[in-house]
């Protein structure tokens, strides 16, 4: 039986065996992709992004713009997009009907099948998208920066990617993740988003899910269990670094906070766009395509500033819930009462005046100021493992710095076709 | 000069702590998490454009604590040397001459 992603359209990889690739793609036009582009081949090819099989028409564009579905009507959020400057349109020769290559690290990656050249409003798109125009929203400035025109067409990969260590084991396809949580006899699987290293808030944000996730399942044998997805990306100063990230989240599962029964670490590639209310639609998406059948929902998910409302994205997968495959499991936050002496949620302490919350940046100076925080807010393994990171990959810095961008290992690279 | 607008979060560990004792200072660290001592160091928004402008890998975070971030460890090792040596948390103005 097929696997059945979101839209409960079957998942397809799109994805050409060596021989047959190298066959298709002589003599075709190369255009080289930023790695934006790249991550989203991946996530198309591999059916992260089902039932979308290349980078959007016109009329797609236009309809999630317009109506956040899909020309056929399936519910998407955020357009998936492939812009040219004019001048390299003339450059590469790009035409209607005519196919393309497009590179990354100087060699091929996928056949685009050049379906459609268009030009789109990006006032209109950032408006839909972001609900607002500010070039000061990172979304919206990565919709200005888009060339002249937009490139629709089909997608195949012709050349699988190389994920690097330590990210190999974390790359798990929407086809493969199936077969994991089979393995794991798990009947209900709850998606935890994250860029973030894990302090206990949000050990305990995912313990919280899964306990709601587990309802009136029998108890008896293991089914329930936490997927912990990162979004792997651009990154921006400041952030953890990605090795950290998903080595540490990992590190909750190896060092028994959770186990191997209920608690699994994977990544998906995708530069953040943080669109808040409009993301977490797409993350419903992309998690039904995982296999998941729970999403965790925190407060002001996916944004940032004061752009959105602290429920926003609450009230809008309320709006198409019944058109997702995925449930959401809306999360209070976690914090620390003195009072209790341990982390509780703020939905059950009522020592509100006591409270000590969670913040990101609180925390990070304290790993900045190597100084181990007490076990109740940072797992001692995690924060050796930050530390170890920050040595092994950060140089020095378990934080993204010019010098780690400059020098990092990628993530994947594409190598020459055998 | 502190004008309680912008901390500087110095986190003290068993070493920092320990140096507070001995210069008769440890009352001056406030608990902040679970147990965790911390001193803030304030600045004040001229301090603040100072900082941010002498180390750009320094962030100042405006949405949620208002708290000067991503100082080098380093440079929060000399504002604590400060305050042992000033016995006093006011040690911005002497910390950033000649920056």
């Amino acid at each position: 039986m097929a696997a059945l992603g979101h839209g409960k359209k079957p998942i397809v990889e799109r994805i050409l065996e060596p021989a047959e690739a190298g066959k298709k793609i002589e003599g075709l036009t190369r255009i080289p992709v930023r790695s934006q582009i790249a991550n989203e081949i991946i996530g198309i090819s591999f059916g992260f992004f089902s039932p979308v099989e290349g980078f959007m028409n016109k009329a797609d564009v236009d309809s999630v713009v317009k109506n956040m579905r899909l020309a056929n009507g399936v519910v998407w959020s955020i357009p998936i997009v492939f812009d040219m400057s004019d001048a390299d349109i003339s450059r590469y020769g790009v035409k209607l009907g005519q196919p393309v290559v497009l590179t990354f690290d100087g060699n091929p990656m996928a056949l685009f099948e050049v379906e459609d050249i268009f030009a789109y409003d990006k006032q209109q798109m950032a408006q839909s998208i972001y609900g607002t125009t500010d070039d000061k929203h990172p979304g919206c400035a990565r919709t200005y920066k888009y060339g002249d025109k937009f490139i629709g067409g089909k997608i195949t990969l012709v050349n699988r990617p190389r994920i690097n260590d330590p990210y190999g084991p974390y790359f798990i396809t929407p086809l493969e993740m199936r077969k994991k949580f089979e393995e794991r006899g798990w009947k209900r699987i709850v998606a935890h988003q994250t860029r973030n290293v894990p302090h206990t808030g949000h050990e305990w944000l995912m313990k919280g899910a899964w306990s709601q996730t587990y309802a009136e399942l029998p108890i008896d044998k293991p089914l329930v269990g936490v997927l912990v997805n990162a979004i792997i990306g651009e990154k921006r100063k400041g952030d953890y670094i990605d090795e950290a990230i998903i080595l540490t989240q990992d590190e909750l599962r190896k060092s028994g906070y959770f186990g191997d029964h209920n608690h699994l670490t994977s990544l998906t590639f995708w530069d953040m766009r943080y669109a808040g209310p409009k993301e977490a639609i797409f993350h419903a998406a992309l998690r039904t395509n995982l296999g998941l059948t729970h999403h965790m929902y925190g407060r002001d998910h996916a944004g940032v500033g004061t752009y959105y409302g602290a429920y926003d994205a609450h009230n809008l997968l309320a709006k198409v819930q019944n058109e997702l495959d995925i449930v959401p499991v809306y999360s209070m936050n976690w914090l620390y009462c003195p009072h209790c002496g341990e982390v509780t949620s703020e939905g059950l302490c009522n020592h509100k005046s006591e409270w000590q919350k969670f913040s990101g940046s609180l925390i990070r100076s304290i790993v900045d100021d190597g100084v181990k925080p007490p076990r109740l807010i940072f797992r001692p393994e995690v924060f050796d493992l930050v530390m170890e990171c920050a040595e092994k990959y950060g140089f020095g810095s378990p934080f993204v710095t010019d010098e780690y961008l400059e020098k990092r290992v990628a993530v994947f690279t594409v190598p020459p076709m055998s | 000069m502190t004008d309680g607008k912008y901390p500087i979060n110095i986190w003290v560990n068993e070493e920092r702590f320990a140096k507070l004792e001995k210069a008769g200072l440890s009352s001056m660290t406030k608990e902040a998490m679970a147990g965790l001592k911390v001193i803030f160091v304030y600045a004040n928004d001229a301090q603040k454009d100072k900082l941010l402008q002498a180390y750009p890998g320094a962030k100042f975070d405006s949405a949620t604590t208002k708290s000067i971030e991503l100082l080098p460890r380093k440079v929060k090792d000399e504002i604590f040397d400060l305050v042992i040596q000033k016995k006093n948390i006011d040690v911005l103005d002497e910390f950033l001459k000649g920056k």
